[in-house]
């Protein structure tokens, strides 16, 4: 509170980028701004935030429902008959690519089963090294060139759908038979359009942070809905044991 | 697959959905003042030259990543790099400690040789529970760091006394208690800018 009143005794300012007078012009509206002011419309902010990501999930929903559900079936199929994931995608995509992985590997549910999963972007000496070399473009290429089996998973996350690394990687997954699944934002980008895309399930926003939001909800939907799927198929297999 | 084989995954993609529909509104309408509060805290000390320090386990390894490349390389253009880095980056250091069989140990060693006291030490954990992530909020807070925590559950171990912010999730569901600190993190570093652009109030 000492710093609170220290702040309000002194509140002159009236700069802010134009970034800030154009989204939150309240703030200047009176050529002088308040701690409390500013506190304020924080916390206004946040809940819009909010509604926003509420809303950008219900529409994923809406729109990807059904690719939702056939792609986590194609992935359980290939699981189920030995396949390893590779996930990739750039900045904050990649820690949500790690993230898939790690719930893979090593799942937050006692009686899931650890699946086989590699994220691209875990080696910095891989990363590095091909980015240097090659281009960045093809730092996740050059990997499923050496990694990729036909009947894999490659999982790409790019919210624009455009992002050229990704869309390379999906371009050699296909060539080596993989089951190939985009997860983008916006209109779905590039990815929406290649050929090289069987499942391209859009979160359709046009703010970065608020996309990732939704493809969290994605992923993690699409990780139960396999599990599921590889629970029943062993509750059949184990019934067919139990006939014969 | 038959119809009736399709509805019970039909209902667990809903319910998926629904959580993550319901449960943020309630998380933020009770936390937007103390998220407020964080986000002016943690912009005076980035403007003292502050680094935000993030670290969690397994999934959450991954968050004090995102919030790291958030922070550093931010996707608003115009708005200025700020440092912040994710303890779990350091494979080697990492498993250099925990070979030491103390599994408390690894956040808050590199915490003691790495932190300034003016930075910022954020701190995941889906139930409050984790050891070294309790460990190093301490030490952080010994040093006089500035004391996040991201929580779920109840909150656990990791108290309003261990941190000077702490955000608790309440759920057991670990999909939606880091779907909801993902939001929260975005949203601190969003609006840490809106704080940055009144010099005067990061005196």
């Amino acid at each position: 509170m000492t710093d609170r009143a220290n702040n309000e005794a002194n509140d002159t300012d009236t700069q802010g980028s134009e970034y800030d007078r154009l989204f939150y012009p309240y703030l200047f509206a009176g050529g002088r701004v308040s701690l409390d002011e500013v506190l304020n419309q924080v916390q206004h902010s946040t809940l819009e935030k909010c509604r926003d990501v509420i809303a950008l999930r219900r529409a994923t929903l809406a729109t990807a429902r059904e690719t939702l559900l056939a792609a986590a079936a194609a992935m359980a199929r290939a699981f189920a008959a030995g396949a390893t994931l590779l996930a990739f995608g750039n900045g904050g995509s990649t820690t949500d690519a790690q993230d898939l992985v790690t719930d893979l590997l090593h799942p937050p549910v006692a009686h899931w089963r650890p699946l086989p999963a590699i994220a691209l972007a875990n080696d910095i000496a891989v990363v590095t090294a091909i980015g240097n070399d090659v281009g960045f473009e093809n730092i996740f290429t050059r990997q499923i060139i050496a990694f990729g089996h036909p009947g894999d998973i490659a999982v790409g996350i790019s919210t624009s759908g455009n992002s050229l690394n990704v869309l390379r990687a999906f371009e050699q997954a296909k060539k080596q038979g993989l089951l190939t699944v985009a997860l983008a934002g916006y209109d779905g980008g590039k990815a929406r359009r290649s050929p090289a895309v069987d499942f391209c399930i859009i979160s359709p926003g046009d703010h970065i942070p608020r996309i990732q939001e939704a493809q969290a909800t994605v992923y993690h939907a699409l990780l139960e809905l396999v599990q599921a799927h590889l629970a029943a198929e062993k509750v059949r297999a184990n019934s067919d044991e139990i006939r014969r | 697959m038959t119809a009736d084989e399709q509805a019970p995954l039909r209902a667990i993609l809903e319910q998926r959905f629904a959580l993550s529909t319901s449960l943020p509104a309630t998380f933020f309408e009770h936390e937007a003042p103390r998220i407020a509060e964080a986000c002016w805290a943690m912009a005076r000390r980035f403007h003292q030259g502050g680094r935000l320090l993030a670290f969690g386990n397994g999934a959450w390894a991954t968050d004090a990543q995102h919030v790291s490349v958030e922070f550093v390389h931010p996707v608003i253009v115009g708005k200025r790099a700020l440092p912040a880095l994710a303890l779990t980056n350091d494979s080697a250091t990492l498993s250099g400690l925990m070979a030491g069989g103390r599994p408390e140990m690894p956040f808050s060693e590199q915490l003691r040789v790495l932190a300034r006291p003016s930075d910022i030490a954020l701190g995941f954990s889906p139930d409050g529970r984790c050891a070294n992530v309790q460990a190093a909020l301490e030490q952080a807070r010994r040093m006089g760091l500035l004391t996040l925590a991201m929580l779920g559950g109840d909150g656990g171990l990791i108290t309003t006394e261990t941190v000077d912010y702490r955000f608790v999730v309440a759920s057991d569901d670990p999909f939606i208690v880091q779907e909801i600190h993902e939001t929260l993190y975005h949203v601190l570093w969003e609006l840490v800018h809106v704080f940055f652009e009144h010099e005067g109030l990061l005196q």
